[in-house]
């Protein structure tokens, strides 16, 4: 009994001191606040002002009537007065709408051709053309929904017209023309808004890339003046690789549950984001998904094996994480290779559960999935952690042999490193 | 000429520390073929298909199931069935479904006695793209009912189907995608993301070499063999750096819009120099950089945190002039913005030089960018004198 609470207390111990050790690294280390305090604190905001509003309203757009009837008229007033879109420009011809739209004064063309009067005078169906500038998808839609819904409307007042002169009554007619009535809710975004679902989506991806980034600068670091937290096993006599994958991993743990809370409380209540979570659910998916990424970040640092590399080979990723969650182009148009690739990242299932949660306010079991695959990684990242810090620490134990085995392969490359040398530092370093 | 054999052995003396460290080929071919990959596979359908909607069918009439059976049998939608609205609301609250569709009992009934049924229709506007498809195609739907019902009635009066349509689509818009004839998601995306990531790539591989020089004490040789001189020194690193990236975007460029295809308005020579532009000001802004501070793991870290706004302010997903007026000015610091703003005159619509010349000249301001701190960053080769970590 005695041995055991001795190993249980030399454990906490070590567990302890490798934590703070750790947790002095961080905060000594400028590269790293940087990337913190400065990215994990300042960027969410920059971010939400960026989206601040969210949706684009009265895109631009320029009409040509060449109908110049009372019915064109109509519905080019209708649509000046839709949200989306704005009338900015009455044009004679197309040519000149043409130029306009390439001079990006416009982003969008509304043309009634010249038969658009005569054919409504004759119950025909008259056509009108939309031409949209695609180089932002938001101008389309905004085009496209405007005149749709317009021409919604005028389509229903004009067959009541036409079912009038077929000889029904108002009632009748209206009754016919919307045989099938329809509401539409969209209550988690009502306006398809930026910064609702794309904002906080990017808010956990900061949590994990600023981790990533962080410690694997630090780890970087370390390695390069060889005090690798690898070689702490050896000073614990081989055992405790736990101990220092546990040990680091809290240090890091300990900020970011308070850069987390910042993130997933403070930050939405600032910009005023959805939060429509129970607070305690939000939390425990925190304590999973901060957990989670501590242990994914010890994982994947291991191939950073000095300091700068980070940035130069993944900074290009933050973005892939971000299309992995499926919350812009949607999971079930990913090809199957991606699909499986997103497995890997905790970010992906950890917007998801923040956005059902805390956005679409569902409760813990909307988030099971989630939050079971989140527990899944984090146990393969503890031992696959684990793992990587068993084999950096036998890398560490056997540098001699590696030195010969890559010596061995520069002669056969007939490589002089030397020489090499000579020529970058001219001898001086 | 002696100022054109030193640019030479600091190109020789660059190809060196190129072969010696893979990082440079991971750093720029690597990160790049690793970005084409992923964003042309990814994005490869286009438009999404077969997204799933919730119906809940409270009607179970041969209407409501016909119904049922054109949505699933659009391109877009794809129907899973329920029997309470409690269900699918759950399913849509973690994010199953793109949107629901809310059958009312008695709905046959009500149609053929003129009653007006209303359908609900809910919309999961947290997963963007698919929820606004599903918007779309319920909308769609809805709209072709309601000419279902009419055309019924009016063949009953015994109109023919071409007085008919005047009567049920009295206005119709025919629609022109200006750029982007398909509403391809892919070529949307790709023309700007990848461009961008070659922008990020650039500016990271630029303070990472000029770096790597005062981190491992290597300048001073360097400025050594460059004849003391900062301009010839950078002269030749860029060279280097310049050829490798121009020949990325050149390979980017005939990938996008000659191997896959990518709708283009204009000349995809007109796009070469968009990117080569692109490349140019990047590698300014890299100088820039860290000649401003010297430091190459201060300077890093700025580097990453500049460069990933880049796809925010470009201004292709939402526009400039949706966000708030005091933080628009903001884009103009970025090179993507104005390789964007050139591409929509190339490629939505072919306006040639006369469209773009404003965005080469902003693009070529950047190169102004590293002058004032040149000498800065010539003392700090020199002197060593600033924390190597």
């Amino acid at each position: 009994m005695k041995e055991r609470k001795t190993f249980a207390g030399r454990w906490i111990q070590d567990f302890l001191g490798i934590c703070n050790h750790e947790l002095r690294q961080i905060f000594s280390d400028w590269g790293v606040m940087l990337i913190f305090f400065v990215a994990g604190l300042g960027y969410p905001i920059l971010y939400n002002l960026i989206y601040l509003n969210g949706i684009l309203n009265d895109t631009p757009i320029a009409v040509v009537d060449e109908a110049a009837c009372s019915e064109s008229r109509d519905f080019i007033r209708e649509i000046d007065a839709t949200r989306e879109v704005e009338v900015a420009y009455k044009c004679i011809n197309i040519a000149e709408a043409q130029k306009l739209m390439q001079e990006r004064k416009v982003k969008g063309i509304v043309l009634f051709p010249r038969d658009f009067g005569d054919r409504l005078a004759r119950m025909e169906t008259a056509t009108l053309s939309v031409y949209a500038d695609m180089s932002s998808f938001l101008y389309y839609k905004n085009v496209l929904m405007s005149t749709n819904f317009v021409m919604l409307d005028k389509v229903r007042s004009i067959q009541i017209e036409r079912y009038g002169a077929l000889g029904y009554t108002a009632q009748e007619a209206s009754q016919l023309t919307q045989p099938l009535l329809y509401e539409e809710n969209n209550p988690y975004n009502r306006a398809f808004s930026y910064n609702i679902f794309l904002v906080t989506a990017i808010l956990l991806i900061m949590i994990q890339q600023t981790m990533f980034y962080g410690m694997s600068l630090l780890a970087g670091t370390q390695r390069e003046k060889n005090h690798s937290f690898a070689s702490l096993p050896d000073r614990l006599s081989g055992h405790g690789v736990s101990r220092v994958v546990l040990g680091r991993g809290f240090a890091y743990w300990l900020v970011y549950m308070a850069v987390g809370l910042y993130i997933a409380f403070i930050v939405p209540a600032i910009f005023g984001l959805p939060q429509r979570g129970d607070f305690k659910d939000i939390l425990l998916l925190l304590v999973f998904f901060v957990t989670d990424c501590v242990l994914f970040s010890e994982t994947w640092s291991v191939i950073i094996s000095r300091r700068e590399t980070i940035f130069v080979l993944f900074l290009a990723i933050s973005p892939i994480c971000l299309f992995l969650t499926g919350t812009s182009w949607p999971t079930v148009a990913f090809p199957g290779f991606w699909k499986y690739f997103s497995y890997l990242f905790p970010s992906t299932f950890g917007v998801q559960a923040f956005l059902n949660m805390n956005t679409a306010g569902g409760d813990l079991t909307s988030a099971t999935t989630q939050i079971f695959a989140l527990s899944v990684q984090t146990i393969v990242y503890y031992f696959l952690a684990y793992a990587t810090l068993y084999a950096e620490n036998w890398v560490i134990n056997h540098e001699r042999e590696l030195a010969e085995v890559r010596q061995k392969i520069d002669e056969k490359r007939r490589l002089d490193r030397k020489k090499y040398t000579g020529l970058i530092s001219g001898g001086e370093a | 000429m002696s100022v054109w054999k030193n640019i030479w052995t600091v190109i020789y003396r660059e190809f060196v520390i190129i072969r010696e460290h893979p990082i440079y080929l991971f750093g720029s071919v690597g990160v790049m073929l690793a970005c084409c990959l992923f964003y042309f596979t990814f994005f490869k359908a286009g438009l999404p298909s077969d997204i799933p909607i919730g119906v809940v069918d409270m009607d179970n009439s041969s209407v409501s199931r016909e119904f049922r059976r054109q949505i699933d049998a659009t391109q877009l939608g794809r129907v899973i069935s329920f029997d309470t609205f409690e269900e699918a609301r759950l399913q849509m609250q973690k994010g199953k479904l793109a949107g629901i569709c809310v059958i009312p009992s008695g709905m046959y009934d009500d149609l053929l006695s003129s009653r007006q049924p209303t359908m609900s229709m809910y919309v999961n506007g947290l997963y963007f793209v698919s929820g606004a498809l599903s918007y779309k195609d319920l909308l769609q739907m809805v709209n072709l009912t309601n000419g279902a019902v009419q055309r019924e009635v009016l063949r009953a009066r015994g109109m023919t189907d071409s007085q008919i349509m005047g009567i049920i689509q009295p206005v119709n818009i025919d629609l022109h995608q200006i750029g982007n004839v398909y509403t391809n998601y892919g070529y949307y995306l790709c023309n700007i993301l990848l461009p961008g990531c070659l922008e990020l790539a650039i500016i990271i591989m630029v303070i990472y070499t000029l770096g790597m020089e005062l981190k491992y004490s290597t300048s001073r040789h360097l400025m050594k063999v460059g004849g003391d001189s900062i301009i010839t020194v950078l002269t030749g690193k860029m060279a280097v750096y310049t050829v490798l990236f121009s020949a990325i975007g050149l390979v980017l460029v005939i990938a996008m819009y000659h191997w896959l295809r990518f709708p283009l308005a204009g000349s995809i020579w007109n796009m070469f120099l968009d990117i080569i532009l692109l490349v140019l000001a990047s590698e300014a802004v890299g100088i820039f950089i860290l000649a401003c501070l010297p430091v190459p793991r201060l300077a890093l870290s700025i580097g990453a945190l500049y460069s990933v706004l880049g796809f925010s302010f470009s201004g292709f997903t939402l526009p400039i002039e949706a966000m708030p007026s005091w933080i628009q000015g903001l884009s103009e610091a970025f090179p993507l913005r104005h390789y964007y703003l050139f591409y929509v005159q190339e490629d939505i619509f072919g306006a040639g030089f006369a469209g773009w010349y404003r965005e080469v000249i902003h693009l070529l301001l950047f190169f102004f960018l590293p002058l004032p701190v040149l000498l800065r960053l010539k003392n700090a080769f020199i002197n060593q004198n600033f924390p190597k970590e």
